[in-house]
C-alpha cells in the first residue's frame, strides 16, 4: 500500500486535485460534476494514444507518430461508416489500420535496428502525407450521425464514451497485472542486455510496445471521431508530443522500467485539466502550452531531484551495510537487507 | 589513394544525391532549372538549414533539442512586439536574438544539470516556448497594450505583424549579387559552424562528450559549459531562423516553423550525423536540406500535391538511417570473413 | 607450452553436458577464438582462466547463446545445437550468472526471479520459494531488486538458473566484488550444486580460488588452449607459467633491482578526507615514490581517487597538489595542477573508443584551460612520441581505440593521462583485464615515471602487483586508510592486513 502513496501517479494525482481545488476558490463553477465529466471526456482522445505510448516508453522505445497514426485511423473509419459498413466492422478497420501502422514502426525499429524517434518521426510524416493524400486534403465530413449517439447517450449522466474507456483501462489494467509476459515491457527498459540474457524473446517484446501503440491510436481514433462526428485534417496534429509528456507527467521515465498505465491515465487527465482550468480562471487559451510546458518540466526536474535524494540515501545506507558485513564476523548466514 | 578519400564520404554522396536530384528535376521540367530561380527558391527553406545546423551541433554530443521550432515562432513574435512598443529595428532584432540565445541556454543548464532525458526537457521547452509565443501578444493586450499592431487582432490573427521597416526585410527578401539574402545568412552560419566543429577546441569537446561523456569528464573538458554553450547556439541559430523567415514573410508571427520539425531532424540525420551523438557534419547538413528543399521545390513544380512531401521527407529519412544501418552490418560481416580465412590459413600452414 | 591432451581429458566422463568443437569467432575483423574444443561434464567444477583479451568472455558468450561462432559446433547433450539466444541455451539446460548481475531495480525480487519463465504464477512462487530457501536466498520477495547486495543479487541469479532447471550453470567472475565471507559460502554453494549433478564453468582471476573450488582448469591465450588438467595436478606457479607469454622471463629480468628514486619533496598531501565512502583519509606521496594502496573491492579505493581528482566533489578535506592548496578542485583543475588519474573502468571512463586513438591521447591536453587546439599534424606528432614511449602497438595514430587491444587501450589512456605531464599520477587498477607482456610494460612506464620525479599512487586489489611495484604500502580497509606495518613488502605480508579484519575492529 505504501508503495501507492509513494508512487508518481499518486503524486500526480494529489497535485490534480489539489489544482482543481485551488481554482475552484477562484471559481466554484469547475467542482460541479458536469465540469469534471466534461475533462474526463475531453481527456479520453488523449488518454488512449498515451496509453499506447506508455507500452513503447516501458521498452525505453518512444513513438511520435502516435498522432498521426491516430489521424490515418480515423480517416479510415470515417470513410468506412461513409460507405455504409455496420459500426463494428467500421471499429474493426479503424483498430486494424493502427496495428498496422504500429507494426511498421516496429519492423523499423526491432529488425531494421533504426532508433525510435527516427523511425516514427519518419512515419509521423508518412502517415500524416497518406491522410492527406487518402482524403484529398479535405475533411470526411456526413457521417451517419448514429455515431455521434456513442458520444452524446449517458448513463448516469456519464457519456457512454466514457465508460467504455474506463472499462477498456480497468481490463488493460487487470491484464497488465495478470499477465507475466507484461513484465517483460518492465524488465527490457530496465535492461534490455540484462531482459535477453534471461531469455526473454526481447525483439517480440519491443514488436508488440510498437504495435499496441497504434491500435490504441486506433482507438482514440474512434473516439475522437465519435466525439465530434467528422475528421478534420488537423486530427491528431501534434497529439503525439501530448501524450508523451502525459505518460512522463504520470512517471513513466524515458529511461524505462517504470510507470504503470494509471501513468497514461493520470497524466492525460492532468493534462486535459490544466486546459479547462485555464478557462475557469479566465486566461486565454492561448496559454495552455506554456502552462503545460512548465508543469511537464517542473514535474521531471523535481522527480529527478527526488531521486537524486533518494540515491544518495540508498548509498549511505549501503556503505554502512558494508561496514557492518566487513566489521561483523557473523557465522554462516547472509544479511536481511531487503525487508525494511 | 587516400587523396581521394573524400570520394567515399557521405557529403560527396549528398552533393552528387543534390545534382541527380537536379538533373531529374530539370529533365521532366527544364523550367526548373533557371538558376536564379534556383537560388531564390532557397529562402522558401532554409530556415530549415539554420536550425538543422544549430541542431547538428548539439546531435553531436548525443543530446537533442526539439524546442528549436516553438524558439523561431518565439524570435519572430518579440521581435514583433519590441517594435511595435517602438523600440529601433536593431534593437528589436537584438532582444529577438538574445532571447533565442537565452531560453537555449535554459535547455542547456536543465540538460546539464539533471540527468532527464533532453528529449523530454525540450518537449517541456517545446510547449513552454510556443505557448509564450502564443501567449504574449494576448497577455500584453490584456495589459492595455496595442500588441496586435496598427490593424488589431484581427489582421494580428491572418498577417501577424506588419510594417516591419525595409532595413530589417532586406534580409529576407534582398541580396548580394545573385545570392539572396536568407542563402547569405544561411551560408554564413554553416561556415561558422563548421569551423566550430573542425576547427575549436569547442568543436572537438562536443564529439568527446558525444562519443564518452564520462571519459570527457574524466578527462577535464568543462561538460556543464560546453553543454550550455551548445545548446545556447542552438537557440540562437532557431532565433536566427525566425528572423529570416519573419524578413522574408515581412510579417512577425508566432507560429512561424512551427511545422519544421520533421524537416530539421531529417536534414540532421540524412547529412550523417549520428543520433547517438559522436559523429556529424554541418556541411552534411546544409546540402541534406539543400537535396530536402530542392525535392519539395521540385516536386511542386512538377505539379505533385505537396501532401505527397512529408511521404517522401519521411521515407528519405528511414531510408538513409537503414541503408546505413544495412551497409555497415554488410561491411562488418564481410571483414569478418575475411579475418576469419586469412587466420585460418594462416593457423593451417603454420600446421598445427 | 603445454598442449591440452584431450584424449586423456575425455576419458575422464561420459558424454559431456556441453562442448565446443573446433569453435572461431571473429569480431571487427579481430579473431578472437581459433578454433577451440572444450567441454563441462556432469558434477565438476570446470575453471577458465585467462586475459581479459584472451577470449574467455567470447567462450561463454557462445556456449550461453548470445553469440554464435564464426566457424565450428556448439554440442549439448552430444548433440550439435545452434543456440542464436540465451532462451534456446536455457531451454537446453545452461544459464549463464553474469559478472554483474542483471536485475531489475524497479521489480520486486520474485518478479526478478520469475521474469522470463512461461510458467504460470502461482506454481513459480513456490518452486521460487524452495530454490531461494535451498541455496540460502533469505530477503523479502516483495522487495524491490534494486535493494539487494551484491551477493543476493548473485544468488538471485543461480537461483534463475535453478529455475530453468539449469544443467549448465555458467559464473563469470562471481567473486571479484564478494567479501571474503561471501565468497566462502558461494563456494560452499558451488559443491551442494555439483552434488546434484550441475556442471558448473567456473572463471575467476584469483588463482587461490581456482585451485581450491575446481576440478578441471583450462588456460586460454589470445584464443587458445594453452593448458587443459585436472586441477589436482596443477599448481598457481603452472597455471601463472602457462597465462604468461612465452617471452615473459625476458621481460620479467627488469623487475629483480630497483634503485630507489625517493625524493623529499611531496607532491601530493591528503589530510583528513571524507565521504560517504571512506572517513578521515590522510597520506602523503613524494616525488618518485610509488605508494601502492591495496583493499579489497568496495573498500572506498576509488571514491578515494576520484574525490582527490575532483570528479565527486562532495568530500570534505584538505588536499595539496604539488605544494598548493586545492580546496575546490574538478579533472581539469586538478590536471593544471599537476595530477593526473587514469581510471579503473577504463571503457566506461578511460577512452574514446569511436575515435582515432590520437585523439584520446590529445584530449586532456587540449581540455586545459591554457588548451589550444591542436591541427591533425600536431595531433599525429603528440601521439607518435607516446606510441614510441609507451610501446602502444598499433597501425598509425589515426587507427580506431575499439580496433586495439585491451593493453594497447589502457597504454592510450596512460597516454592522455601523461600528456599534461603530472607531477603525480594516480593508477587505478592499471593492469585489469590486459595481458601479461602489457602489465609488464605499465610497470616498466611505473618506473620511468618515478625515475623522472613523478609520484605514482597505484591502487590494486592484486596483492602482487602492489607488492611488486609499491615503495610504501597503505591499505584501505572499511574506508580507512591504514599503513601497512612494518615488515617486507610481500604478498602475504599484505594480504594479511588487507584481510585482518575483527580482531583490530572489536578492540
Amino acid at each position: 500500500m505504501s508503495r501507492i502513496f509513494k508512487s508518481r501517479e499518486f503524486l500526480v494525482l494529489l497535485l490534480l486535485v489539489g489544482m482543481i481545488l485551488a481554482v475552484s476558490t477562484v471559481n466554484k463553477a469547475v467542482l460541479r460534476p458536469v465540469t469534471l465529466i466534461n475533462i474526463l471526456n475531453s481527456s479520453l482522445f488523449l488518454m488512449l494514444i498515451a496509453i499506447g505510448q506508455m507500452f513503447v516508453i516501458l521498452t525505453r522505445g518512444i513513438d511520435v507518430s502516435v498522432g498521426a497514426i491516430a489521424g490515418v485511423s480515423a480517416v479510415i473509419f470515417g470513410f468506412a461508416l461513409n460507405a455504409g459498413f455496420p459500426l463494428p466492422v467500421a471499429m474493426a478497420a479503424a483498430l486494424l489500420t493502427g496495428l498496422l501502422a504500429g507494426m511498421v514502426n516496429a519492423v523499423g525499429v526491432v529488425f531494421v535496428g533504426i532508433p525510435p524517434i527516427i523511425m516514427t518521426l519518419g512515419t509521423l510524416g508518412i502517415y500524416r502525407g497518406l491522410m492527406r493524400v487518402l482524403t484529398g486534403g479535405s475533411w470526411i465530413e456526413s457521417i451517419p450521425r448514429n455515431i455521434k449517439a456513442l458520444a452524446v447517450t449517458r448513463f448516469a449522466s456519464i457519456p457512454l464514451m466514457v465508460w467504455g474507456v474506463a472499462v477498456l483501462v480497468i481490463v488493460v489494467a487487470i491484464l497488465m497485472h495478470r499477465i507475466r509476459a507484461t513484465r517483460h515491457f518492465y524488465a527490457v527498459g530496465d535492461n534490455l542486455d540484462g531482459a535477453y540474457l534471461l531469455g526473454i524473446n526481447t525483439r517480440r517484446t519491443r514488436f508488440i510496445a510498437f504495435s499496441l501503440a497504434g491500435l490504441f491510436a486506433g482507438a482514440a481514433a474512434i473516439v475522437f471521431v465519435g466525439q465530434i462526428g467528422f475528421v478534420p485534417m488537423q486530427t491528431g496534429d501534434g497529439q503525439e508530443l501530448k501524450a508523451i509528456a502525459a505518460v512522463v507527467l504520470g512517471g513513466v521515465s524515458l529511461m524505462g522500467g517504470t510507470g504503470s498505465i494509471w501513468s497514461a491515465v493520470i497524466g492525460a487527465l492532468f493534462l486535459t485539466a490544466v486546459d479547462s482550468m485555464m478557462i475557469f480562471l479566465r486566461i486565454p487559451g492561448s496559454w495552455n502550452n506554456a502552462v503545460a510546458g512548465a508543469v511537464l518540466l517542473a514535474v521531471v526536474v523535481l522527480d529527478y531531484a527526488i531521486r537524486r535524494a533518494a540515491e544518495k540515501r540508498r548509498l549511505t545506507l549501503r556503505a554502512a551495510e558494508m561496514l557492518r558485513a566487513e566489521t561483523a564476523m557473523a557465522p554462516a548466514g547472509v544479511q536481511s537487507e531487503g525487508r525494511a | 589513394m587516400s587523396n581521394l578519400r573524400w570520394l567515399k564520404s557521405w557529403e560527396f554522396a549528398l552533393l552528387v544525391a543534390l545534382m541527380v536530384e537536379l538533373a531529374v528535376l530539370g529533365m521532366i521540367n527544364p523550367a526548373f532549372l533557371n538558376v536564379q530561380n534556383l537560388l531564390y527558391s532557397t529562402s522558401d527553406f532554409v530556415h530549415v538549414i539554420i536550425a538543422a545546423v544549430g541542431l547538428t551541433l548539439i546531435i553531436m554530443t548525443g543530446g537533442i533539442d526539439i524546442s528549436g521550432v516553438s524558439l523561431m515562432g518565439l524570435a519572430s513574435i518579440v521581435l514583433g512586439l519590441s517594435f511595435v512598443a517602438g523600440a529601433p529595428i536593431w534593437l528589436a532584432v537584438g532582444v529577438a536574438l538574445a532571447v533565442g540565445l537565452l531560453a537555449g541556454a535554459f535547455n542547456g543548464s536543465v540538460v546539464a544539470n539533471t540527468d532527464v532525458n533532453p528529449l523530454v526537457i525540450t518537449l517541456a521547452m517545446l510547449f513552454l516556448y510556443s505557448g509564450v509565443a502564443t501567449g504574449l501578444p494576448t497577455l500584453l493586450d490584456m495589459l492595455g497594450f496595442k500588441a496586435y499592431g496598427a490593424g488589431g487582432f484581427e489582421a494580428y490573427q491572418y498577417e501577424g505583424i506588419n510594417g516591419l521597416p525595409k532595413s530589417f526585410t532586406w534580409f529576407g527578401t534582398g541580396r548580394i549579387g545573385w545570392l539572396p539574402m536568407p542563402l547569405v545568412v544561411t551560408l554564413v552560419l554553416t561556415l561558422i559552424a563548421g569551423w566550430l566543429m573542425g576547427h575549436t577546441r569547442f568543436g572537438r569537446f562536443l564529439q568527446l562528450i558525444g562519443v564518452n561523456a564520462e571519459a570527457a569528464r574524466h578527462t577535464g573538458v568543462p561538460l556543464k559549459r560546453t553543454l550550455i554553450t551548445v545548446y545556447a547556439l542552438n537557440g540562437l541559430a532557431a532565433a536566427v531562423a525566425g528572423l529570416v523567415l519573419t524578413a522574408y514573410f515581412t510579417s512577425a508571427r508566432s507560429d512561424l516553423g512551427a511545422e519544421a520539425l520533421l524537416n530539421i531532424i531529417t536534414a540532421v540525420v540524412l547529412g550523417g550525423s549520428s543520433i547517438y551523438g559522436g559523429e556529424g557534419s554541418v556541411l552534411g547538413t546544409f546540402l541534406a536540406g539543400l537535396v530536402l528543399g530542392y525535392l519539395r521545390q521540385g516536386l511542386l513544380a512538377l505539379g505533385i500535391t505537396s501532401d505527397v512531401v512529408p511521404v517522401i521527407v519521411g521515407a528519405l529519412l528511414i531510408g538513409s538511417v537503414a541503408g546505413r544501418i544495412g551497409l555497415a552490418a554488410l561491411q562488418r560481416s564481410r571483414a569478418n570473413r575475411a579475418a576469419y580465412e586469412t587466420e585460418r590459413q594462416a593457423v593451417a600452414a603454420n600446421g598445427e | 607450452m603445454v598442449v591440452p591432451d584431450s584424449t586423456a581429458v575425455r576419458d575422464l566422463g561420459a558424454v559431456p553436458l556441453v562442448a565446443l568443437r573446433g569453435v572461431w569467432k571473429v569480431f571487427e575483423s579481430v579473431t578472437v577464438l581459433r578454433g577451440i574444443d572444450f567441454d563441462i561434464r556432469r558434477g565438476e567444477v570446470h575453471a577458465l582462466l585467462g586475459g581479459n583479451g584472451s577470449g574467455k568472455s567470447t567462450i561463454v558468450k557462445i556456449i550461453s547463446g548470445a553469440y554464435q561462432p564464426t566457424a565450428g559446433s556448439v554440442e549439448a547433450g552430444g548433440h550439435a545445437q545452434v543456440l542464436t539466444s540465451p532462451a534456446q541455451a536455457h531451454a537446453k539446460g545452461i544459464y549463464m550468472v553474469p559478472q554483474e548481475p542483471h536485475i531489475f531495480p524497479n521489480l520486486s525480487v520474485l518478479e526478478n526471479l520469475t521474469t522470463g519463465l512461461a510458467e504460470d504464477v502461482a506454481a513459480t512462487e513456490a518452486r521460487a520459494r524452495a530454490i531461494a530457501q535451498e541455496i540460502g536466498l533469505r530477503v523479502a520477495f516483495s522487495a524491490p531488486g534494486g535493494s539487494l547486495s551484491i551477493a543476493n543479487q548473485q544468488l538471485v541469479e543461480i537461483a534463475r538458473g535453478l529455475m530453468r532447471n539449469a544443467r549448465v550453470l555458467i559464473l563469470d567472475e562471481p567473486t571479484s566484488s564478494l567479501t571474503h565471507h561471501e565468497v566462502e559460502s558461494l563456494a560452499r554453494q558451488m559443491r551442494l550444486l555439483t552434488a546434484r549433478g550441475i556442471g558448473i564453468l567456473f572463471i575467476s582471476h584469483r588463482l587461490d580460488e581456482v585451485l581450491a573450488f575446481s576440478d578441471r582448469v583450462s588456460v586460454l591465450r589470445d584464443g587458445r588452449f594453452v593448458l587443459a588438467a585436472p586441477t589436482a595436478e596443477l599448481s598457481s606457479e603452472r597455471l601463472i607459467e602457462a597465462m604468461l607469454p612465452e617471452d615473459y622471463h625476458a621481460c620479467a629480468e627488469h623487475v629483480t633491482t630497483r634503485p630507489s628514486t625517493v625524493r623529499a619533496r611531496p607532491v601530493l598531501q591528503v589530510r583528513g578526507l571524507s565521504s560517504q565512502s571512506f572517513r578521515d583519509v590522510s597520506l602523503e606521496v613524494h616525488a618518485g615514490e610509488v605508494v601502492g594502496i591495496s583493499g579489497v573491492v568496495g573498500s572506498g579505493r576509488t571514491e578515494l581517487a576520484e574525490a582527490i581528482y575532483g570528479i565527486d566533489n562532495t568530500a570534505t578535506g584538505e588536499v595539496v597538489i604539488n605544494g598548493t592548496p586545492a580546496p575546490r578542485r574538478s579533472p581539469r583543475l586538478c590536471q593544471e595542477m599537476g595530477l593526473s588519474y587514469v581510471p579503473e573502468d577504463r571503457h566506461a571512463n578511460g577512452i574514446f573508443l569511436d575515435l582515432p586513438s590520437a585523439q584520446t591521447i590529445s584530449a586532456a591536453l587540449m581540455a586545459l584551460s591554457g588548451g589550444r587546439f591542436m591541427r591533425p599534424a600536431q595531433e599525429i606528432a603528440l601521439a607518435n612520441r607516446f606510441v614510441q614511449r609507451l610501446r602502444i602497438k598499433l597501425s598509425s595514430p589515426m587507427q580506431v581505440a575499439r580496433t586495439l587491444s585491451g593493453g594497447n587501450q589502457q597504454k592510450v589512456v596512460l597516454a592522455k593521462a601523461l600528456a599534461p605531464e603530472p607531477r603525480v599520477i594516480i593508477l587505478d587498477e592499471p593492469t585489469r583485464g590486459i595481458d601479461a607482456h602489457a602489465r609488464q610494460d605499465v610497470y616498466r612506464i611505473i618506473r620511468e615515471l618515478t625515475d623522472a620525479g613523478v609520484g605514482v599512487v597505484v591502487i590494486s586489489s592484486e596483492v602482487s602487483e602492489i607488492a611488486e611495484v609499491s615503495d610504501r604500502v597503505l591499505i584501505m580497509r572499511r574506508g580507512r586508510l591504514h599503513a601497512l606495518p612494518p615488515g617486507p613488502i610481500e604478498v602475504d605480508h599484505i594480504a594479511n592486513h588487507i584481510f585482518a579484519q575483527t580482531a583490530e575492529a572489536q578492540a
